[in-house]
């Protein structure tokens, strides 16, 4: 079988600029995500919550180790009827997404540096280095490959094994990804693929957690608990243990 | 490694980021090579250089060498201009030179620019408790604590606060709180009935020993808890306000500790050990 010869010039002018722009373009996206990133502001009275809620568990946890007067006493501020910090009633302060023009932007921004140069770089690749096969995967392929290898070029004789220019440049933009955190360091913004994939579990993420029901959880938690204090027969145990 | 008098840059770099991961002050070694070894190297450093000029200028300030932090400030703020953080450190060198009001004053810039800026509260009751003025300090400290109400170390510094104000009742939550997080230090549970012991009454008493009793139970070495638990058996074995079987236990208890510290006495080969005990009761 006398096997395609692929002329040198395609390597100089198709197979290496792919990889080149593709690379350069990463690093680019990189540095304009750090410079539109805006920096999250936190509001005091979100990181309140958590802190209440992480102070509550804690109490849950390790009530047995103080004074039961002491335990009441942290329990009735968290539930306390009246005035308790996980009963009491509050807003709904769910950040509305419309009304909210800094989320509007962060969501623009992220398209700018995800989606934009992606439909862009994308498509100049395609019109400008379609119908080239640049390389060959050192391994046989099945016929099932030759539509994610040979995008663009539609030869049904072609040995699946041949990778299209297109191709190639998919194959790039997810494959850079430990390059680039060679390069620009770890939790970098090049990375598409990483991107794509919180496009797709972004509906559920945009909304931050509601407060109202993690406190409901809490105050059953210490709604429920009985206080035990571990160092009730402590003295006994002590001479026990040495007689 | 080698000794801290001929490292090489590169070697105290490795040295200053374990220090910087561990937590580890170490203020005078900091000092010491960033002369010898990394001051004209400060270009080589990479993209680690501004942390280690942090690094030098928080332990400058503790060693009091104004002239290297002030090099280290304004470095930093070279790099970083309107950085809060190097705010910070204006703040705290106008504090080592003991100009208070004005490093009052950049604190509550920084914290009306970043309401969330812990660092700075922090600092400002540093302010107050280096001035003396403890009252004012709790009262930043609490403030601070409704909000950050995980922060243990906030909450043992407001314990020694109250502590020196003689307010113990409110000592003891702050170390409730303490014995919370970490249920099994038994420095805690030793400060905790400390606390009670000084307090005094009977159920305060009964308190400390059981708590004496725990910290002696997850360190049996602790000879504080061993000398506090048989101040506080002894204290109720003597007093008439327990029922009598309560004052036959707190006997039983208070002769199994004096025997543990004689025997921990043995041990050091210290003799006449009752005379100093005999000392150390309170009528």
């Amino acid at each position: 079988m006398n096997d395609l010869i692929v002329d040198s010039n395609i390597r100089g002018w198709v197979f290496l600029p792919i990889v080149v722009i593709t690379f350069l373009v990463g690093v680019l996206r990189h540095y304009i995500s750090v410079l539109l990133a805006s920096q999250k502001k936190i509001e005091i009275q979100q990181l309140q919550d958590s802190q209440v809620i992480l102070r509550s568990r804690i109490l849950r946890e390790n009530a047995r180790f103080i004074p039961k007067s002491s335990f009441n006493m942290r329990r009735l501020v968290f539930n306390n009827a009246e005035n308790g910090y996980l009963t009491q009633k509050r807003e709904n302060a769910a950040p509305n997404m419309m009304t909210d023009p800094s989320m509007m932007t962060d969501m623009l921004k992220g398209n700018i540096t995800n989606v934009l140069p992606m439909i862009i770089i994308g498509g100049w690749i395609n019109w400008m280095f379609s119908g080239f096969i640049t390389t060959k995967v050192p391994f046989p392929l099945t016929l099932r490959f030759k539509p994610m290898l040979q995008r663009g070029i539609e030869l049904s004789h072609l040995d699946a094994s041949w990778v299209s220019s297109a191709s190639w440049y998919f194959l790039n933009v997810f494959g850079l990804r430990s390059i680039y955190a060679l390069v620009l360091g770890e939790n970098n913004a090049a990375d598409q693929s990483k991107q794509m994939q919180d496009q797709m579990s972004g509906a559920a993420m945009a909304m931050p957690p509601d407060p109202k029901v993690a406190f409901k959880a809490e105050w059953e938690g210490l709604e429920i608990i009985e206080h035990q204090w571990a160092l009730a027969e402590i003295e006994n145990t002590m001479t026990a243990k040495d007689k | 490694m080698s000794s801290i008098n001929n490292i090489s840059w590169q070697d105290a770099k490795d040295l200053f980021r374990t220090w910087r991961e561990n937590n580890e002050r170490k203020s005078e070694d900091v000092i010491y090579i960033w002369k010898s070894a990394l001051e004209y190297n400060l270009n080589k450093l990479g993209n680690e250089k501004q942390l280690v000029v942090e690094q030098v200028c928080i332990a400058a300030l503790d060693c009091h060498r104004l002239d290297i932090a002030e090099f280290c400030i304004r470095y930093l703020n070279k790099e970083f201009p309107y950085s809060l953080r190097v705010e910070k450190y204006k703040a705290m060198i106008l504090e080592a030179q003991e100009r208070y009001e004005e490093a009052l004053d950049i604190l509550e810039n920084i914290i009306n620019a970043d309401k969330t800026n812990s660092a700075a509260r922090k600092r400002i009751v540093a302010i107050f408790k280096a001035q003396g003025r403890n009252v004012e300090a709790i009262k930043q400290l609490t403030e601070y604590l409704k909000t950050y109400m995980t922060d243990n170390e906030a909450w043992q510094e407001l314990s020694e606060l109250y502590i020196a104000e003689q307010d113990f009742q409110k000592a003891a939550f702050c170390v409730e709180e303490l014995i919370l997080h970490s249920p099994h230090n038994h420095l805690l549970h030793q400060r905790y009935a400390d606390i009670r012991y000084t307090q005094g009454g009977t159920e305060n008493m009964e308190l400390a020993r059981a708590y004496y009793c725990q910290a002696l139970k997850l360190n049996p070495n602790n000879m504080r808890a061993l000398y506090g638990l048989y101040l506080a058996t002894s204290n109720i074995a003597t007093s008439s306000k327990y029922p009598s079987q309560k004052k036959k236990e707190a006997t039983n208890l208070s002769e199994w500790a004096l025997t543990e510290i004689k025997q921990r006495y043995k041990e050091k080969k210290v003799a006449n050990i009752e005379d100093y005990i005999a000392a150390l009761q309170i009528s």
